[in-house]
């Protein structure tokens, strides 16, 4: 019952979280506010703060989160190692060049999220084919997906000097991502990814949980180790070009919150509800902090959890070489 | 050691039920390991399969279990090809316990135990019928009840392969596939093991086991099937097979056999490594 006591826990703390984003600050919509607005009675400074300031971008924060934390989720579920990650392999800088290439380069050709999708379906496929194993080593998917990723940024860089110049607040939107100025129609895109793609997590979960067998005794299970892995990676590309279509290439929530969920479960396995409201919490907590006045003010939100998952990521690999020399 | 399940009689399964391989071929890129292999699988018997390294005995287990696909030829379940099959409805009628399977982190023997049930569940139903029932009777069969809490991880190995015979026992199969289940075992906790696999063929169920030990394979199967580059030269009865002409020609070993003073089995004396057979 540990697990379920932590959940309400997580969806409490995003409410608070949520509750300060809004509260916060100069233009602050404090919880009698909301209670008007419930009521239908809220002032059109409330109104402007909730429908196209702060609310948007709490939704995008909460739903971008959730994508994050899920594929995360399946990937290292998949790969049978804390690093295999859609951020670490190259998923999110290859969704974030895809988006710059068809947005900046062939404007008006196809509608962003599509181009996240291609440019993460690229990334794969290269780290499936430069492997030599397809994905069945997942040392070697991280090794090739720390080089993609690399070649991503690189490519994403260029697209924007060439197509931008001297807009760096747009530069950071598509290599760190950012959450600022977002609106409804991104709220709406993300929603509807969660929605489609979110029963089908479900749907897999059952076999999904038999993959930390090994591929033989899953399959012996009824558990079809190589179709299982396959979907899995696909729904986490899917989710992982949703969200970066939505805010750019967030990193290291997706490689970050199923660790977190799994430390505050205190179980072993995927957990994927909880992995889902980790991520969001991460993103609201970081997307807070940004918000506030002082040095952090208006930073694009993707530094921040770049910043803190740098920590992270260090602490898991020196906790791994510490363990493997034991 | 308890009863697998008296509750049980031998022949709950159905009768016409039936596990064949037709001319099987497996290969790994070039190399192939089955090249035309035929096999019926004795029902209702524990049969050892022995031959010596790389002669494909796992792969053989692997292909029956549908972990591994056939290249050409079929495995047929009641005559009808595995391909056929849905892998649920396999896995409700063959078991396989691979020979290096992996203890998941942090699992407690109670959770590992439970993954048998997995082809019993859906995603829709995450608990199947006879779940509890199912779970508590195999930590039972395998006297591993007080250990259910504790985590894998810190069992000594002959505990371990308990649990891992107990996953599959809950998983319920009339077919139980066993690869080398008792290599890294001493020699108290290798008994321990075979008797189980005599057991679960007390209760009904159809064992077969790739075994090293051509003594112990003597000594506990009924049947014994012997394989050599891929193919199976000879089976039937231990005293039958196993005699100083196969052991030659099979191993490449010069031996003498006498008979078990205590299981009248046949009981192989290595002599000489036959260096002029081909291996």
């Amino acid at each position: 019952m540990r697990s379920r006591l932590v959940l309400v826990v997580l969806l409490a703390a995003i409410l608070v979280a949520a509750l300060a984003t809004l509260a916060a600050g100069r233009l602050g919509v404090g919880p009698a506010d909301l209670l008007d607005a419930a009521r239908g009675q809220a002032s059109t400074r409330t109104l402007f703060v909730l429908e196209r300031l702060r609310g948007p971008r709490l939704l995008v924060a909460v739903g971008v989160g959730a994508a994050f934390g899920i594929a995360g989720s399946l990937f290292q579920t998949v790969t049978r190692n804390p690093l295999g990650s859609p951020d670490v392999i190259g998923l999110g800088a290859g969704a974030g060049a895809g988006m710059a290439m068809t947005t900046l380069l062939a404007p008006g050709s196809v509608p962003a999220p599509v181009g996240a999708v291609l440019g993460a379906g690229a990334a794969i496929a290269l780290v499936h084919l430069s492997t030599g194993l397809g994905f069945a080593s997942p040392a070697r998917v991280i090794i090739t997906g720390i080089g993609v990723s690399a070649m991503a940024l690189a490519l994403t860089q260029y697209v924007v000097a060439v197509a931008l110049r001297d807009a760096s607040s747009q530069l950071a939107g598509y290599l760190v991502g950012s959450l600022n100025s977002r609106g409804p129609e991104h709220v709406a895109t993300i929603a509807l990814a969660l929605l489609l793609l979110c029963p089908l997590v479900a749907l897999l979960a059952h076999d999904l949980r038999q993959m930390d067998l090994g591929d033989q005794l899953a399959d012996a299970l009824g558990a079809r180790a190589v179709r299982t892995r396959s979907l899995a990676i696909l729904l986490a590309v899917l989710l992982s070009a949703a969200a970066v279509s939505v805010s750019g290439p967030i990193s290291f929530v997706a490689l970050a919150a199923p660790h977190i969920a799994r430390r505050v479960l205190a179980a072993p396995g995927p957990h994927l509800t909880a992995s889902a409201l980790v991520g969001a919490l991460m993103m609201v907590l970081a997307d807070l902090l940004v918000q506030q006045e002082g040095p952090l003010e208006n930073l694009p939100v993707g530094v921040i959890t770049a910043a803190v998952g740098g920590v992270y990521l260090g602490y898991l690999l020196i906790h791994a070489w510490r363990r493997a020399d034991a | 050691m308890p009863d697998v399940g008296t509750d049980r009689a031998a022949g709950r399964w159905g009768e016409d039920s039936s596990l064949a391989l037709r001319a099987v071929e497996v290969g790994y890129g070039e190399r192939m390991v089955l090249q035309g292999l035929d096999l019926e699988v004795p029902r209702g018997r524990f049969t050892a399969v022995i031959g010596p390294n790389g002669c494909g005995k796992s792969t053989m287990l692997r292909t029956v279990a549908r972990t591994l696909r056939p290249r050409a030829g079929e495995v047929l379940l009641d005559g009808r090809p595995l391909g056929s099959w849905r892998s649920r409805e396999i896995a409700r009628r063959i078991a396989l316990l691979p020979q290096d399977p992996v203890v998941p982190e942090g699992i407690t023997v109670r959770a590992l135990v439970a993954r048998g049930r997995h082809p019993h569940r859906s995603a829709l139903r995450p608990r199947g019928p006879g779940d509890d029932e199912a779970i508590s009777r195999a930590l039972h069969a395998t006297e591993v009840d007080d250990l259910a809490e504790l985590p894998v991880a810190g069992l000594s190995g002959g505990q371990r392969q308990r649990v891992w015979i107990a996953m599959i026992l809950a998983q319920d199969t009339e077919y139980v596939l066993l690869d080398e289940p008792t290599s890294f075992l001493d020699a108290a906790h290798q008994i321990d093991v075979l008797r189980l696999c005599q057991e679960m063929r007390a209760e009904g169920r159809t064992v077969l086991a790739v075994l090293h030990d051509l003594d112990q394979a003597a000594r506990t199967a009924d049947h014994l099937v012997v394989m050599r580059g891929g193919r199976i030269v000879a089976s039937g009865a231990p005293g039958e097979v196993l005699d100083e002409e196969l052991v030659r020609d099979v191993f490449s070993l010069r031996s003498r056999i006498i008979v078990d003073p205590v299981h009248g089995t046949p009981m192989v004396i290595p002599l000489s490594r036959d260096r002029g057979a081909s291996a």
